[in-house]
């Protein structure tokens, strides 16, 4: 588990950096609303690193980056209910740890080891 | 199947001293119906409220809109598998109390928004500001989890529209909607010249406060499923979504959606209605890979000519969106897709987080990103701190004389990608 210290933003760009080195985006970088976009957190998934880089990855997490920062635009992020959003990005991560490991009955290793722990 | 909604205009909405509804007037025995929703122990208090169309009255933090109803005829009253005994719906007679909806409001997480302006400018925006609205706020006991918290307040609201809908069980409705359709092989057999089109409605399906239920089946734990739409409009599906306030299907506007009812209308004269396909929107992407496949591969079986595919939410599911179009198209599966726009305060930027070329044919349900200026209600139901959030989004947002400017974005239904909702599109 990686922890990046600085915002949703700053997370997504780490992202995109080892995606353009062959590392699987496993969960999509953005949630399912756009209020989660105000959050000072986010957790993604990413799985193994390869030797190709995955095109279709890379046009993900750019149009993330894109997305992110047309909506953030003027905004400011959301601190006052920062304990809040921590407590749903790790449901949220926690539901998709699950389905992950479903779906590839724990073949595939993920980047950064596969156990986490939060305080949320 | 055959299902009758057969409506009673409700005309006005009081407490008093038997639920009952004479002439269009709703009254509701407001102790009784506290004291049935805290027979649920995780209940600890319940505040019981009207909000009337034109009233200058905000409510906030919204978490669900459910209509009242009761089954006078056929299986399952209610929502099985949810707050009532598992039952096949779809069949039936309903009596509906049209015009008159359970709004629940309760604090599960800070940052919940989600408002309803019952006048002015913020009414113009949602459906739910011509609905008589009474307003249901949950305390639950203390040392809830949030999932356990999350559906105490679920199902407080869909008892509280059973408790409510039980009026209308022997009053004379003021207008019948039949809906009816026999199996694809008949239909077919019907309009063997019309196209057949399938209707693909996604859900969010992804964790606490993000999730949908089909007979009390969480979404996420599903492959795409064919479901007959008079199941829909019956109360099979409902709401566990409490975070994308402007395109969040209500349980609300899935009792009445808006894509069934079009459909509905069009069968059998421009087109032949195969079904529903509800496909639940993951977060990881082989999940996404494995639904949209499923889906596409669903639309094949059933012989679908065309598509109606509607979003729930913005970001993550604009992949499974441009996704299912994708699949579809190349599958020679005629395909139209419905979603809000996130295209910035001028409505310019790019509107949706993925694209695809094959994305011809997209009907906008509005600008999420659009700002509207919301004057000070005299009256706040609910929490009135959940406006400092509301307000709080960048500076200048809260003005002087105590407006408040927001991103619909926040308004309950205010670009509703089933076009349950008040915005239309301009053709330019």
């Amino acid at each position: 588990m990686f922890f990046i210290e600085g915002t949703f933003e700053d997370v997504l760009i780490k992202i995109r950096d080892y995606v353009h080195q062959g590392v699987e985006l496993v969960s999509h970088p953005l949630g399912a609303s756009i209020r989660i976009l105000f959050s000072p957190y986010r957790s993604v998934i990413l799985g193994e690193k390869n030797n190709k880089i995955n095109a279709y990855h890379i046009e993900i997490i750019e149009s993330s980056i894109i997305s992110y920062r047309n909506i953030n635009a003027g905004r400011k992020i959301d601190y006052k209910n920062a304990h809040d959003y921590a407590l749903i990005d790790v449901e949220l991560l926690k539901v998709s740890l699950k389905s992950f490991k479903e779906i590839n009955n724990n073949h595939i290793n993920l980047f950064g080891g596969d156990s986490f722990e939060t305080g949320a | 199947m055959k299902l009758e909604l057969r409506r009673i205009y409700i005309k006005d909405l009081q407490f008093g001293e038997k639920t009952s509804v004479n002439n269009g007037v709703l009254t509701v025995n407001k102790e009784e119906l506290i004291a049935y929703l805290k027979e649920d122990k995780k209940v600890k208090d319940v505040k019981l409220d009207i909000a009337r169309p034109g009233e200058k009255v905000r409510i906030i933090p919204v978490k669900d809109v459910i209509e009242p109803r009761v089954k006078i005829e056929g299986s399952g009253n209610g929502f099985p598998g949810v707050s009532s005994k598992m039952a096949q719906l779809g069949e039936g007679k309903v009596n509906v109390l049209f015009g008159a909806a359970i709004v629940t409001v309760g604090d599960i997480v800070g940052f919940q928004e989600g408002v309803i302006d019952m006048w002015g400018e913020g009414a113009k925006w949602t459906p739910f500001s011509k609905t008589y609205n009474l307003v249901v706020d949950i305390t639950p006991v203390d040392g809830l989890d949030p999932h356990e918290h999350e559906t105490t307040v679920r199902l407080v609201g869909l008892k509280a529209a059973e408790f409510v809908g039980e009026a209308g069980r022997n009053v004379e409705p003021d207008e019948i909607m039949t809906y009816e359709m026999g199996s694809i092989h008949e239909e077919t057999a019907k309009y063997p010249n019309l196209p057949k089109v399938a209707y693909v409605e996604m859900l969010i399906s992804q964790g606490l406060l993000h999730d949908g239920y089909i007979y009390g089946v969480n979404s996420q734990l599903i492959l795409p499923t064919l479901i007959h739409p008079n199941e829909e409009l019956d109360g099979a599906v409902i709401s566990g979504n409490c975070v994308a306030a402007c395109d969040k299907i209500t349980t609300y506007q899935h009792q009445n959606n808006a894509v069934i009812l079009e459909l509905y209308a069009q069968h059998g004269k421009e087109i032949n209605f195969l079904g529903v396909i509800l496909t639940p929107e993951l977060t990881t992407l082989e999940g996404k890979f494995r639904t949209c496949d499923y889906t596409a591969k669903l639309c094949k079986m059933i012989g679908a000519d065309g598509a109606i595919v509607s979003e729930e939410g913005y970001g993550n599911p604009d992949s499974d969106l441009l996704m299912i179009c994708k699949r579809l198209e190349k599958s020679g599966i005629k395909t139209v897709l419905i979603t809000d726009e996130c295209s910035g305060r001028d409505g310019m930027s790019q509107p949706l987080a993925d694209t695809t070329p094959e994305a011809v044919a997209v009907v906008s349900t509005g600008n999420v990103s659009h700002v509207v200026k919301l004057p000070p209600a005299d009256k706040v139901i609910g929490n009135a701190e959940a406006i400092a959030t509301l307000a709080g989004g960048w500076d200048g947002s809260l003005g002087d004389d105590g407006s408040l400017s927001c991103e619909l974005n926040a308004v309950i239904g205010s670009t509703s990608e089933i076009g349950y909702h008040n915005c239309t599109v301009k053709l330019y």
